[in-house]
């Protein structure tokens, strides 16, 4: 256990180094979401949808971050060599969802510092945000290795991901509140992380957020079930 | 272009203490319908290095993938280090050295960050993993800060070998490990495996090169079809093959029947492939010569070479 969270820190670690070196990656993956912020907080409560951001933040910093990720170094044979060495599936898997998270983490930060700038004030629950940082980083990164699965190459990945972002962008209350929303946006995975990441910027009380991290917790589940089923180690053509 | 010999290894005593590093029992595996390999058996003691050769599709590399604990066998028993290479992957793992027959890099890493990352990754074997010095060893310490999608073919294979090495295995897996090296670094590449070996570890090697497999196996295997069709050192899978008898008949003539060979005729061009030693033959052939005062231009025996076994094995069975 300890060599696995010993092995997941340096995979970790790495992985923020490659996604410095790519500057692409640090686009799509970094910028991309700030640059929606600021699309969307035009018009209507800025702080409304900057305290939403986070539940996009989290389809690039670990969904499309890790599909690409996942895609690229499978169809390389990276992950055969990773596979090869002595680090367990649990710790390559765990590796790549800490990077995503150090990344979404870094992302939330900077955009608090944007929405006490703009006026809204400085977190008030951190812990819950943080829950909702760790559930939802956990849930996006299975759900990535998932996906990866069923993308041919790193060149589709750019192109598969873009209806799961339409999901969170339009099926999540980013812009709009949940009231004002069907119901099915409650069954939507990032529904959860923008209503604890909103509750928790202005301090609401951990009992509201139960329900969210219940549904978190079967996101997991379902999250669990599908790398079992898609994930491959190995090239799709092998 | 030199790499070092490894003389840093401190011999690790296997868990098998008398018994094989690697052993398969009745080994099948089945993708589907397709039965990749059908039953085969084979040991590889302590310190030994054992090849397997095989055409393409020959199931050497599914055996390999079987030991390294890749995947579970199909039917069959295999234990590396006496251990389960599925079941006790964890125990198993920080025990042996793997260079596949193909693995990708991250190509943005330098060679020495790459070997750093691994490093940190084999660092719970119970035995420090060799210092900076495995890419000295590999003739690569010159490439330490280049990128790694910059190295050619023959370079990113050097430094597979050298990621494999980093624990210091007592079992090394090695898949065709010399494919695309220019022949100087092949040769250089074998004093590396020949150093290993005398510091006490164990070799599997797959291999397309003959000449690999006659040169640093202490015994091998020829796989064809997913089967063992010959087993046994380097002499004795040799042996299997017959001399051969070659010259010119400088006239019209009908060669003899020799023991167990019938002559091949191509123009002047007599030759005869032998079940075993040539000796007897000879005496019957020089005989049969005097006996008819012919002159037996260009003799020549051939002793039988692996490459003769080996396409006798693969092609006999085509």
């Amino acid at each position: 256990m300890r060599t696995d969270a010993l092995h997941a820190v340096r995979l970790a670690r790495m992985d923020l180094k490659l996604l410095g070196r790519n500057t692409t990656a640090m686009v799509n993956v970094v910028l991309l979401p700030f640059l929606f912020g600021l699309m969307f907080s035009q018009n209507g409560d800025q702080t409304f949808v900057l305290t939403g951001l986070p539940g996009l933040m989290v389809v690039f910093a670990v969904f499309i971050n890790l599909v690409n990720s996942f895609t690229a170094r499978r169809e390389e044979l990276v992950l055969k060599r990773l596979r090869g060495g002595q680090s367990s599936p649990a710790a390559i898997f765990g590796g790549a969802a800490l990077s995503g998270l150090a990344v979404y983490a870094g992302q939330v930060a900077l955009l608090s510092v944007w929405i006490d700038r703009s006026g809204g004030g400085l977190p008030r629950n951190v812990p819950m945000m943080l829950v909702a940082a760790v559930l939802g980083t956990a849930v996006f990164a299975l759900l990535a290795a998932a996906f990866s699965g069923i993308t041919p190459n790193a060149e589709f990945a750019q192109v598969a991901v873009v209806p799961v972002l339409l999901v969170a962008l339009l099926g999540a209350p980013l812009m709009v509140p949940l009231e004002h929303m069907p119901f099915a946006a409650r069954l939507v995975p990032t529904t959860p992380i923008t209503e604890m990441m909103r509750m928790g910027y202005v301090g609401g009380p951990w009992v509201d957020a139960l329900p969210w991290i219940g549904a978190l917790v079967v996101w997991l589940g379902i999250a669990v079930l599908l790398v079992r089923w898609l994930f491959r180690w190995d090239p799709r053509h092998s | 272009m030199g790499m070092r010999t490894i003389e840093t290894r401190d011999p690790v005593a296997p868990t098998t203490a008398d018994g094989p590093a690697i052993e398969v029992a009745g080994l099948r595996q089945r993708y589907g319908s397709f039965e990749a390999v059908r039953g085969i058996s084979f040991e590889v003691h302590p310190a030994e290095l054992f090849a397997l050769l095989g055409t393409n599709g020959a199931g050497k590399t599914t055996t390999m993938e079987v030991l390294e604990g890749f995947t579970g066998a199909s039917e069959g028993r295999v234990r590396v280090l006496g251990l389960d290479p599925v079941r006790r992957r964890r125990a198993l793992r920080p025990r042996i050295g793997i260079m596949l027959q193909e693995a990708g890099f991250l190509g943005d890493l330098t060679v020495a960050e790459t070997v750093a990352v691994w490093k940190g990754m084999s660092a719970d074997a119970g035995r420090p993993p060799l210092e900076a010095d495995v890419l000295e060893t590999v003739d690569l310490a010159a490439k330490a800060k280049t990128r790694v999608r910059q190295l050619s073919g023959g370079q990113k294979r050097r430094l597979d070998l050298a990621l494999a090495l980093l624990s210091r295995p007592e079992v090394l897996f090695l898949d065709e490990p010399t494919t695309g090296m220019d022949p100087e670094a092949r040769q250089a590449t074998w004093e590396v495996i020949r150093g290993l070996r005398a510091a006490g570890t164990t070799v599997l090697l797959t291999t397309h090169y003959l000449e690999e497999a006659e040169r640093l196996a202490d015994r091998l295997a020829i796989m064809h079809e997913g089967v063992i069709r010959t087993y046994g050192t380097v002499d004795e899978v040799v042996s299997t093959t017959g001399d051969q008898i070659t010259f010119r008949l400088p006239e019209p003539a009908e060669p003899p029947f020799l023991p167990g060979a019938a002559p091949v005729v191509t123009g002047s061009q007599v030759v005869y492939s032998l079940a075993g030693e040539a000796h007897p033959a000879l005496r019957t052939l020089l005989a049969w010569a005097d006996g008819h005062g012919l002159t037996l231009e260009r003799l020549e025996v051939r002793r039988g070479t692996l490459e003769d076994a080996f396409l006798r094995v693969v092609g006999d069975r085509r």
